[in-house]
């Protein structure tokens, strides 16, 4: 979508969305809505600082609700601290401003936060949050305010001819398109598949839960570096969470009780009055995952004006805007915007060109 | 006085009028106007408000009621603490 909508704003004239099921039904309604810079690649720290430039234009322009809020991440052993450290001078030396926060300064901003624990807590005051629903629903309305057409059907193969791209066929029938961006989260590895292109992308379970809502609880999304879980508190009050449980890649997985008493274990930890809040709902998604971690964007090397951006490995709804934009560049121009973008194709894959993120969450 | 608005949904407090806002903006689908309206997603969880919606749109669209897929139920259903967490 955010292709679609910088596509129109370049002033192509004809830009269609295929969705086959609703708006953000794959992964982005499921995800906590946490956007940082922090990470610990250059292409990952590049590309989501010009996202979060983005997301600040963008939440002006169309009104969803975003906010600088930060991440803050909380060590309770000395192994973790030392974790924090490193990850701390790796953002500082790329211009994101990470810094140590005292408990007191913990406590501003995280009132319902217990620090008695707290060893170390590492601060991003870059970061922040926004609403899935807002941003896809506001996405939605201005692009095709732009002159983008939605088609809520599925795309069942992707039409190839001499060597380069003729179009979609979905339901429907047949549509011919000039260039064709396979944005279809962990479902465009099938896509691309019957073309005879290999995503190296694996279907990771990942679960969320959300209590009902509240008043003011912390600002940031906080996340417990020992076990990776992450928190949010949305919008609406509601606190989000999520925590890792061993899992197999799995095209459909189902709900499993073991995260819920996991997730609420590894957060009494911090918020001490969790056991006794409600859980109002439940669900799980997936991770679209590439062995390192890192998105696949851009052309598709063995056809012509085949683009994708996928494999986002939990962090496609951050990136959305800057993917977007790149994408549309691609498309415009034959070149991304900024050279880290050049770095994350599939052919990376094929040459061993694997670049390393030590901060994968939740 | 302040013109009479029809409330669907308890929790969220949304309206018939919030209803018809969404309609117009193109969102038709149950698990799309639940999101854009929250309708359902409050302690509820629905249990009321959807069958209302159902009920509305399909007069509104004469469409019987069976053939409009109600979003999908996210457990735990009834909202739940502790009892799932022994030893917490």
């Amino acid at each position: 979508m955010a292709t679609a909508y910088f596509l129109a704003e370049r002033g192509f004239s004809r830009v269609v969305v295929f969705e086959r099921s609703y708006l953000g039904s794959g992964s982005t309604f499921k995800c906590a809505g946490g956007i940082r810079a922090s990470f610990t690649s250059r292409e990952h720290i590049v590309l989501m600082k010009r996202s979060i430039e983005l997301w600040g234009e963008l939440s002006k322009r169309l009104c969803i609700k975003y906010a600088r809020s930060g991440y803050l991440w909380l060590a309770g052993r000395e192994d973790d601290l030392e974790k924090l450290r490193k990850y701390s001078s790796i953002h500082n030396q790329f211009g994101v401003n990470t810094r140590f926060m005292e408990p007191g300064e913990v406590k501003e901003v995280a009132p319902a936060l217990d620090t008695s624990r707290l060893l170390g807590a590492l601060y991003d005051p870059l970061a922040g949050k926004a609403s899935p629903f807002d941003a896809v629903h506001k996405l939605y309305l201005a692009s095709r305010e732009m002159g983008v057409e939605y088609r809520f059907e599925e795309v069942r193969r992707i039409l190839v001819e001499g060597g380069a791209v003729r179009g979609v066929a979905s339901d429907s029938g047949t549509m011919e398109a000039e260039n064709v961006v396979v944005a279809a989260g962990v479902w465009s590895k099938q896509l691309l598949e019957s073309l005879g292109i290999s995503l190296p992308l694996e279907p990771e379970p990942h679960h969320a839960a959300i209590t009902e809502e509240y008043g003011r609880l912390f600002d940031p999304l906080i996340i417990d570096l020992e076990s990776g879980a992450y928190a949010v508190q949305t919008f609406h009050g509601h606190v989000l969470m999520g925590v890792e449980i061993p899992e197999q890649p799995c095209w459909e997985p189902g709900e499993r009780l073991a995260f819920l008493s996991k997730v609420v274990r590894v957060w009494s930890k911090w918020l001490p009055w969790l056991p006794s809040v409600n859980i109002l709902r439940y669900w799980v998604g997936h991770y679209e995952v590439t062995p390192d971690h890192h998105p696949v964007l851009g052309p598709v090397d063995s056809i012509e004006n085949l683009f994708v951006a996928t494999g986002f490995s939990g962090h496609g709804f951050m990136m959305g805007p800057v993917v977007g934009e790149e994408l549309a560049s691609w498309i415009a121009s034959g070149a991304p915007r900024t050279e880290e973008a050049a770095h994350l194709t599939l052919r990376r894959f094929e040459e061993g060109k694997l670049i390393r993120e030590l901060a994968v969450i939740g | 006085m302040a013109p009479l608005r029809s409330l669907l949904c308890f929790c969220e407090g949304v309206t018939i009028e919030d209803v018809e806002r969404a309609l117009e903006e193109g969102f038709r689908d149950l698990e799309s106007l639940k999101r854009r309206l929250r309708v359902g997603m409050g302690p509820c969880q629905g249990r009321y408000c959807i069958p209302m919606l159902i009920s509305y749109l399909s007069r509104k669209f004469g469409v019987p009621p069976e053939r409009l897929i109600p979003p999908r139920v996210r457990p735990t259903a009834r909202a739940c603490s502790r009892v799932f967490v022994p030893g917490c």
